[in-house]
């Protein structure tokens, strides 16, 4: 069973019954090309490249490139149930496949929230139903409705399949509710996925506090909103022991209430937005919307602390923060417009830029994007590609040169500074790299990179 | 890396009016001569000249006002123009239509140009961006940002009465950070060449990095008040005083009010300015609005000559612009967007 989309980007292979060889491909810490061979969606043997000789089975030549295990996003938008004017299900999933995703934790911000086994069951159910396409987990609704006051049914929602409960967006104002709410999900090793930013400071703002807001006229969002917050949120854990991931650092004074919270032994990770890495608020001169972001780009200095704490560890994993909007959703002036980029149909390229402005490799840069978020999500880490194990890996071409055509993305969404400018007008390296072929789940799916 | 300025057209003159900041001070200067022939027209007979005979105008305002909208007004008809009122308070905006629909609604009005004020910060930016090409925009305000034409006539109010700008010390109060006068006032007067600007208020009204627009920050009035050849009183909202921002009405008099006692600290002969209208008794004394030294009603008379000289200048430009369109029988209408 086999199929191809519409504008021949992509071709899709079930594995049951299948037998595949993957040749000549990388694997993190070995220089020697290897062969991949998957029978029935498992990997059956790996092997030093030409060593055996294939016996009339599919092959898929990979030399040059370099395979890795499928990435986990640990933040990002399905827009499913309810937002389907902005994308779906089976288009972020193949889109996060195409970025090298196999796991996507999706946001409970959907409508409605996912604050029931209803809902739960609904975005599993759909998941499932795509071909291909990276797993789509979604993160429980900490409250009901998101409203920050009366706590979901975590334990019922964790046994439906959401290992992790976030509040999306919406702070929970109420200190005795995220008080208890922190009990509460660590009575059932839930880990909870916050996003720090104060429910009054700030909350009318759509840009970093700066310059460049005040040339403009925009109303602000201070650091100081992200690191009340974030005080807050670090006291709370010291208190309640929870298993504590902090969403979308955006800040150099966020890192250092970070760093000092880990010295102090408690159990807190954190994440950065792939964006936050490399925009700032000066992009934002002339109102262009596609910088508005939820979680506001902040100043150059701001940016190299995020790029300093990922390459010393205080920043455990890198997340796309994906947010795919329709067109309308930006058609407006600044402030109204709605928050948010899609990342996955850019997210690569981007990635690939990482190792020349953090100094970290692209194998350690990898675990960032896989390891961390496993431990998080209570998976196996390990290399995610052994014999015996499930096929569940993307190969990587570095050197393609990347052309996404705004039009045709993968996502929904094409709502991203890129489709507006090129790499370079943005202090970017020219965009290189793709995933050509990615297994996930017993599928094969072949990206078309040059169509 | 930044959006291009949509103030200008492909041939690199001004097609819209939006923002004083990326003008040069000859643009400005241009600006002010061309106000000065209009300030005349007041004591004709007829008070009418026909640049923009056969033009249409629309004032569109998402935001209430009655003086810009009926400044902008008597300038359209005093250059011959047709002039359209639409209140889009409570219209189109209240029955949920976006904004670009209504844009398109007018357009097919068939109208030359619109003026827009409007509640949110980059809203003249992006109409300007997405109209028509046959129709000019002026910027009669949005949200926080720019007040372009009050900032002209501000700087042509202070021109009139003190000639060169660069020998002047002018001085800013009250809420620099929610106000689009101070910060056209800012652009205006920094782009002119002015000798020292100063933005003086408390922490709460002034915006963060201030001091990148080129001022001069002040916390205490009397300090600021030394040697000010221009002073520029702001209207403090009411709102102000809702969300912690200033205590009350009473204090703020006390602390940033512009009293007979501390005009007195400037210079004998600064002028006083206000863009309206005035909070007596909040940011100025009624005496020093009504005295000697306020140019208040001036600023009305002379926005009127400044705005004409600004509605003329910009359809002038697009006219130019057609007749090469179509003397050079080119096809870059659509392209350009």
């Amino acid at each position: 069973m086999s199929s191809t989309d519409s504008n021949n980007r992509l071709h899709t292979t079930a594995l049951s019954g299948q037998t595949l060889c993957v040749t000549g491909v990388l694997l993190p810490g070995n220089e020697q090309p290897q062969d991949i061979t998957i029978v029935d969606g498992a990997i059956s043997s790996i092997d030093a490249s030409g060593t055996r000789t294939a016996d009339n089975i599919e092959t898929i030549d990979a030399h040059g490139c370099h395979a890795y295990p499928g990435l986990i996003d640990l933040y990002s938008r399905c827009r499913e149930p309810g937002l389907t004017r902005k994308g779906n299900i089976a288009t972020e999933s193949i889109a996060a496949l195409s970025a090298g995703f196999t796991t996507v934790l999706c946001s409970p911000d959907t409508l409605p929230a996912v604050d029931s086994v209803a809902t739960v069951e609904l975005i599993n159910h759909r998941s499932m139903n795509v071909r291909g396409g990276a797993r789509i987990i979604p993160m429980a609704a900490l409250t009901i409705g998101l409203d920050g006051e009366q706590l979901s049914e975590l334990a019922t929602l964790k046994a439906a399949g959401c290992p992790v409960a976030s509040q999306a967006d919406r702070p929970i104002e109420n200190t005795t509710v995220l008080y208890s709410a922190m009990e509460y999900a660590s009575s059932f090793d839930m880990p909870l996925l916050l996003c720090a930013r104060d429910a009054q400071l700030g909350v009318d703002g759509c840009a970093h506090t700066g310059a460049v807001a005040t040339q403009l006229g925009l109303p602000t969002i201070p650091v100081a909103a992200e690191t009340v917050a974030l005080t807050r949120l670090v006291e709370l854990c010291s208190e309640t022991q929870v298993r504590l991931h902090i969403s979308r650092v955006s800040s150099a004074r966020a890192l250092r209430i970070i760093k000092d919270a880990k010295a102090a032994g408690l159990p807190i990770t954190c994440d950065v937005g792939i964006h936050h890495l490399f925009f700032i608020d000066e992009y934002l001169a002339g109102y262009d919307a596609s910088f508005h972001s939820a979680v506001p780009f902040r100043s150059a200095d701001d940016r190299q602390a995020l790029r300093d704490g990922l390459s010393s560890g205080v920043i455990d994993a890198v997340c796309s923060d994906h947010a795919p909007h329709d067109v309308d959703a930006g058609l407006a002036p600044f402030p109204v417009t709605e928050p948010g980029l899609a990342a996955y149909d850019w997210f690569m390229p981007l990635l690939l830029q990482l190792p020349q402005i953090t100094g970290l490799d692209l194998d350690a840069l990898m675990k960032k994007l896989h390891d961390v978020p496993a431990d998080i999500l209570g998976q196996q880490s390990g290399s995610g590609i052994s014999v015996g194990g499930a096929a569940n890996f993307f190969v990587l071409d570095k050197h393609v040169t990347c052309n996404v055509q705004p039009s045709i993305t993968l996502s929904a969404g094409s709502n991203n500074p890129l489709a507006l400018h090129d790499a370079k007008a943005l202090s970017l390296s020219p965009l290189k790299g793709a995933v050509t072929l990615s297994f996930c789940d017993g599928w094969a799916t072949r990206f078309n990179v040059n169509s | 890396m930044s959006l291009p300025d949509p103030q200008f057209n492909a041939a690199g003159t001004l097609q819209h009016f939006i923002d004083l900041q990326g003008l040069d001070a000859d643009t400005l200067t241009r600006i002010l001569d061309t106000a000065e022939g209009f300030t005349g027209i007041n004591d004709r007979k007829i008070k009418q000249v026909p640049l923009l005979r056969g033009k249409t105008v629309a004032n569109l305002f998402f935001e209430n006002s009655t003086r810009t909208r009926t400044a902008f007004e008597l300038a359209a008809k005093r250059l011959s123009a047709d002039i359209l009122n639409i209140d889009l308070v409570t219209s189109s905006t209240s029955k949920g239509e976006s904004l670009l629909d209504t844009l398109r609604v007018l357009e097919s009005l068939q109208c030359d140009m619109f003026i827009v004020r409007h509640a949110d910060s980059g809203a003249a930016h992006f109409i300007a961006r997405h109209v028509a090409p046959h129709i000019n925009i002026i910027n009669g305000g949005d949200g926080q940002h720019s007040h372009p034409t009050q900032g002209m006539l501000d700087v042509f109010t202070i021109r009139r009465h003190k000639g060169d700008f660069s020998n002047l010390c002018v001085v800013i109060i009250g809420d620099i950070k929610h106000s689009r006068v101070a910060r056209s006032d800012i652009a205006a007067l920094t782009i002119l060449g002015a000798g020292e600007v100063r933005v003086v208020g408390p922490k709460t009204l002034m915006p963060s990095d201030v001091e990148s627009m080129n001022v001069k920050v002040f916390s205490s009035l009397d300090t600021a008040l030394k040697g000010a050849d221009v002073i520029i009183s702001l209207r403090l909202q009411k709102e102000r005083m809702k969300n912690a921002t200033v205590p009350s009405s009473g204090e703020f008099y006390r602390t940033y009010g512009l009293s007979p006692q501390r005009l007195a600290l400037a210079k004998p002969d600064a002028l006083v300015m206000h863009p309206g209208p005035t909070n007596r008794g909040v940011e100025i004394a009624g005496s020093v609005a009504d005295g000697a030294q306020s140019v208040i009603l001036e600023q009305v008379t002379y926005g009127i000559a400044v705005r004409m000289a600004v509605m003329s200048i910009i359809m002038g430009n697009s006219d130019a612009m057609s007749a090469s369109r179509i003397s050079n029988n080119t096809t870059t209408t659509d392209a350009q967007l």
